[in-house]
């Protein structure tokens, strides 16, 4: 379904809301997607969908609400899910839910963006793309054939138009597409696996694949390094030196950071007292930042929130200081911080909370590093790096961590837990490698050992956020590899010491 | 006209009549879904909140699978269409012609079987989602009641119930009834309990849940004694059943073992490698009354069946679908629900309060942070679990942060590794000796 299609259908459910008492926001979305895998040379499956549909979120005059949500995208649906989001409304209302009058109070935004993919959805025919992904895949395949692969490729293209009792109605078009390669190798009759991605905006990507060929070399890069990993010792655990990726750097802000800065979760955040954002707590050295913004072309973009206001690039932390929180309409008052249309949605069918888009962590002074072609190239430059500007913590393990596997935090708590693929002692000259073992800690304490940047900015670390119960596409970085200082609140699992 | 009947009609004509030979379709199958859910949410000990407000959602979407008279197949999901264009479907299936591929295991479509009797719907579920619903609020509002003091509750309670329709080219043409109940709570996003099944939840066992929780709480205030070298590891059995989904489920799933993509080789299941200890068994078993787990035909079409994977120890099979059950060389297996329909079993089982006394010195792990994280394939965690509950001289005195190490492939192999059964759960207590250290 179109992008005009879509917004003259959220103006005709607007209108049946006309005459009844309250307040509606109603969120139409229509996607697309066209996906296919490999694994061993051969198709194992190729699929096309659509899902489209529309939510309807009703508030009462008192500002209780209820949602209704259908996937059949017509009218008379829509006129049904008035009535029933409505209804619903009005029985929280009788319950005692907290009230929240809030989105009376934002401007009405009349704006439509068009789509920034460069390949229109179906411009490059499936059979086409087909053929490029067998062709990457048996070219990696044969690279490498020490592994067993599965290729896959995705390409998803999502029209959204939301529109509001105050004469609101946005429109926007989220074009992304990935390939990924899953490697599983064995070695010492053990197994490990590794998966890497690269990410753009439609099938582009594919073509610059097979001009460039820098997934698959990575991909080889991190086979032979898993390789290495399942004949590896593990590390006594401890507290180290440790120089992280910035797909770790990535986790560490969404997961560490960002969550505990959203407006709905002041309540039980590490950085939230009384409910309150912590506005002014240093939390890191000087020259450390935090920033979340959506990029165009970034695999997270969304330049409107859920309910429909622009999306703003927010510095949450300036110079080691906490200085904001991402707002969404509903909750940002109450949290002390400006509403910065933080609110997002996997779907119509979900009600948008506050979260994050692309969150970066950048440090000043940051030390200068070229990047190579390969992996293990790299990891010598960045222990050449740290003997010539005298930052290897002598008499230790300076501990190199790679590969973001996904993480988790306990954000009242503020404890964490980051697993990478593995790791290597960049303080011995012989780049001896270990098993991946969890890193972990308290999330102020991990943002304070950050001491420096190594290389410039990569923010196309791509992952889903699942912050209640949803999958919002997320993505971010940092410098090449970050600079941490051994700390006694923040650890290495592994055997113990 | 409902989805399902207009899919009918458009793949018996292609078969039949087609628009042109190359749309001519050889076999096919579709399920379709169609399901109103009613939830519940509170957050922050508020009910219905703006970010969980009470709401109601209606679907009807289906799966899709053709082969094509020149062999080739393709896979599509649908749902009802934007418009009443009468040339919508046609539009659509010639679409789905220029996604096929080539899968020459994939395309046989088995003939239909009787099926199975199995329970899966409650009609109670089916009154809430046409208006009784006040058993949702009810149960939010007795919740509340009984917070305990200075907590911060969140909540969430969830009714669906529905049609599934599963027809194939084959003559298989069944529909029927399903329900689910899903509710779940926590304290402070700390600790927390659930119920997911195909029946309301009963009141005895929403007041056990709930006392075994706030017990657990209390129990959270005290700070324990460190953990020691020769700490006895238990977990919940939400925690065990987590480490099954981590660990076990996708090392059994047919496509990965054919693919070498597992933990464990085709050979090893064909020669019945003992990999757990010998007590041990685990099967998918899909006729459990009114379990989430629970169906009567698969999205395939095959009739469920009770399937052992692993029988004192020794790898039987993996489950297996039919593109997998055809290059395996065998029937397809009942298949799991993620962790649903799978359940794990020892000899010699004892009810939890009976192990529990015989702890000396243990620890109790309700969750950990970061196990989706972990490689399944090599079985091995290094995992973080702050709050857990310390076990001294068969009682639980309070709480404890620590960090967890090991493999658990190799703890369900060892011989130490026993289980407990649990009144709430399908999964069980899992006590291991595995290396565990303070945070």
């Amino acid at each position: 379904m179109e992008q005009l299609e879509i917004k003259a259908l959220v103006q005709s459910v607007l209108e049946e809301t006309k005459g009844i008492e309250g307040y509606f926001v109603v969120r139409a979305q229509s996607r697309r997607e066209w996906s296919m895998r490999l694994s061993n040379g051969r198709f194992e499956r190729v699929a096309t969908g659509e899902d489209s549909g529309i939510g309807v979120q009703a508030f009462t005059e008192k500002g209780a609400s209820g949602f209704a949500n259908s996937d059949v995208l017509e009218k008379e649906t829509g006129r049904k899910l008035v009535e029933k989001a409505i209804q619903l409304a009005r029985r929280n209302e009788g319950i005692g839910s907290k009230a929240n009058r809030q989105i009376w109070m934002v401007p009405p935004v009349q704006e439509e963006v068009a789509n920034t993919a460069q390949k229109g959805f179906a411009e490059i025919p499936l059979v086409e793309l087909e053929k490029m992904v067998m062709t990457l895949h048996s070219r990696l395949s044969s690279s490498f054939p020490k592994g067993v692969w599965q290729s896959s490729y995705r390409q998803v293209e999502e029209v959204w138009c939301i529109g509001r009792s105050d004469g609101t109605l946005v429109s926007f078009v989220i074009p992304r597409a990935v390939l990924m390669h899953q490697g599983t190798v064995r070695n010492n009759d053990k197994a490990q696996s590794t998966l890497i991605h690269r990410s753009g905006m439609d099938a582009t990507l594919l073509i610059e694949e097979l001009a460039d060929s820098i997934l698959e070399k990575k991909a080889i890069d991190r086979a032979e390094f898993a390789l290495a990993v399942c004949a590896a010792p593990q590390l006594p655990s401890g507290h180290y030196p440790l120089i992280i990726d910035y797909g770790l750097a990535k986790g560490l802000a969404h997961e560490a950071f960002g969550h505990a800065v959203e407006s709905d979760h002041m309540n039980e955040s590490v950085l939230g007292e009384n409910g309150k954002l912590r506005k002014g707590l240093r939390v890191a050295r000087p020259g450390v930042s935090i920033i979340d913004g959506p990029l165009i072309g970034d695999w997270a973009n969304q330049p409107f929130s859920a309910n429909g206001l622009p999306r703003q690039t927010v510095t949450i932390v300036r110079d080691g200081v906490l200085e904001a929180g991402l707002g969404d309409v509903f909750s940002a008052e109450e949290a002390g911080m400006p509403v910065t249309g933080a609110g997002r949605a996997e779907s119509y069918a979900h009600v948008p909370l506050p979260r994050m888009s692309n969150i970066r962590l950048l440090v000043e002074p940051m030390l200068p590093l070229i990047p190579e072609e390969h992996l293990m190239d790299e990891v010598k430059a960045v222990r050449e790096t740290l003997l010539k500007h005298g930052e290897m913590l002598a008499g230790e393990k300076n501990l190199l961590l790679l590969g973001y596997r996904g993480g988790q935090v306990n954000p009242k708590t503020g404890d964490f837990v980051f697993q990478c693929d593995g790791i290597i002692d960049v303080a011995d000259p012989d780049l001896p490698i270990y098993q991946p073992s969890i890193f972990s800690g308290k999330i102020l304490s991990a943002l304070e050992a950050i001491r420096g940047g190594l290389g410039e900015g990569c923010y196309d670390a791509i992952g889903t956020c699942g912050k209640g119960g949803q999958s919002v596409a997320s993505s971010g970085g940092s410098h090449r590899y970050l600079l941490m200082d051994v700390d006694q609140q923040v650890s290495l699992g592994g055997e113990q010491a | 006209m409902k989805l399902v009947a207009q899919l009918e009609d458009l793949l018996y004509k292609a078969q039949r009549a087609p628009k042109s030979e190359e749309l001519r379709l050889s076999a096919w199958r579709i399920v379709v879904h169609e399901s109103e859910v009613v939830a519940l949410g509170i957050k922050d000990n508020s009910p219905g909140s703006v970010y969980t407000p009470p709401s109601y959602r209606q679907g009807e979407s289906g799966d899709v699978f053709l082969v094509w008279s020149d062999g080739t197949c393709s896979q599509t999901m649908v749902q009802l269409p934007f418009s009443s264009d009468p040339d919508y479907w046609p539009r659509a299936l010639e679409q789905w012609k220029q996604a096929s591929y080539e899968d020459p295991d994939a395309v046989h479509i088995p003939a239909p079987e009787s099926l199975p009797l199995v329970a899966v719907e409650d009609r109670s579920i089916k009154s809430i989602i046409t208006g009784d619903d006040k058993i949702l609020f009810e149960q939010a509002d007795r919740w509340l009641k009984d917070i305990p003091k200075n907590v911060k509750m969140q909540g969430s309670i969830q009714a669906a119930w529905g049609y599934r329709h599963v027809r194939t080219s084959t003559g298989l043409a069944v529909t029927y009834q399903q329900s689910q109940f899903v509710s779940g709570f926590s304290f402070d996003s700390l600790i927390g309990a659930g119920f997911a099944k195909r029946r309301l939840i009963r009141p005895e066992e929403q007041e056990k849940l709930w006392l075994q929780t706030v017990n657990q709480y209390q129990w959270m205030q005290k700070e324990a004694s460190p953990v020691g070298a020769n700490t006895q590891v238990i977990l919940a059995p939400g925690m065990t059943e987590d480490m099954v989904r981590q660990f076990i489920l996708p090392n059994f799933s047919g496509d990965r073992v054919i693919e070498g993509q597992g933990a464990f080789s085709k050979e090893s299941f064909l020669d019945n490698k003992p990999v757990f200890h010998e007590q041990l068994s685990l099967m998918i078993d899909p006729f459990r009354p009114l379990e989430l787990g629970s169906y009567l035909v698969t999205p395939e079409g095959i009739p469920a069946s009770r399937t052992v994977l692993v029988q004192d120890g020794q790898l039987k099979t993996p489950y297996l679908r039919v593109k997998d059950a055809v290059r395996w060389g065998a029937k397809p297996t009942g298949l799991p629900q993620g962790t649903a329909g799978l359940y794990i079993k020892h000899k010699s089982e004892a009810p939890w309060l009976e192990l529990l006394q015989g702890i000396e010195d243990g620890v109790l792990i309700l969750s950990v942070l970061g196990l989706h994280t972990q490689d399944s394939v090599s079985g091995s965690y290094s995992l973080s679990a702050p709050h857990s509950l310390r076990i001294l001289k068969g009682r639980i005195v309070g709480k404890t942060d620590v960090k967890l190490s090991g493999n658990f492939l190799a703890d369900l192999a060892a011989a130490t590794t026993k289980t407990a059964l649990s009144e709430l759960d399908n999964y069980p207590y899992l006590m291991i000796r595995t290396g565990v250290q303070n945070l």
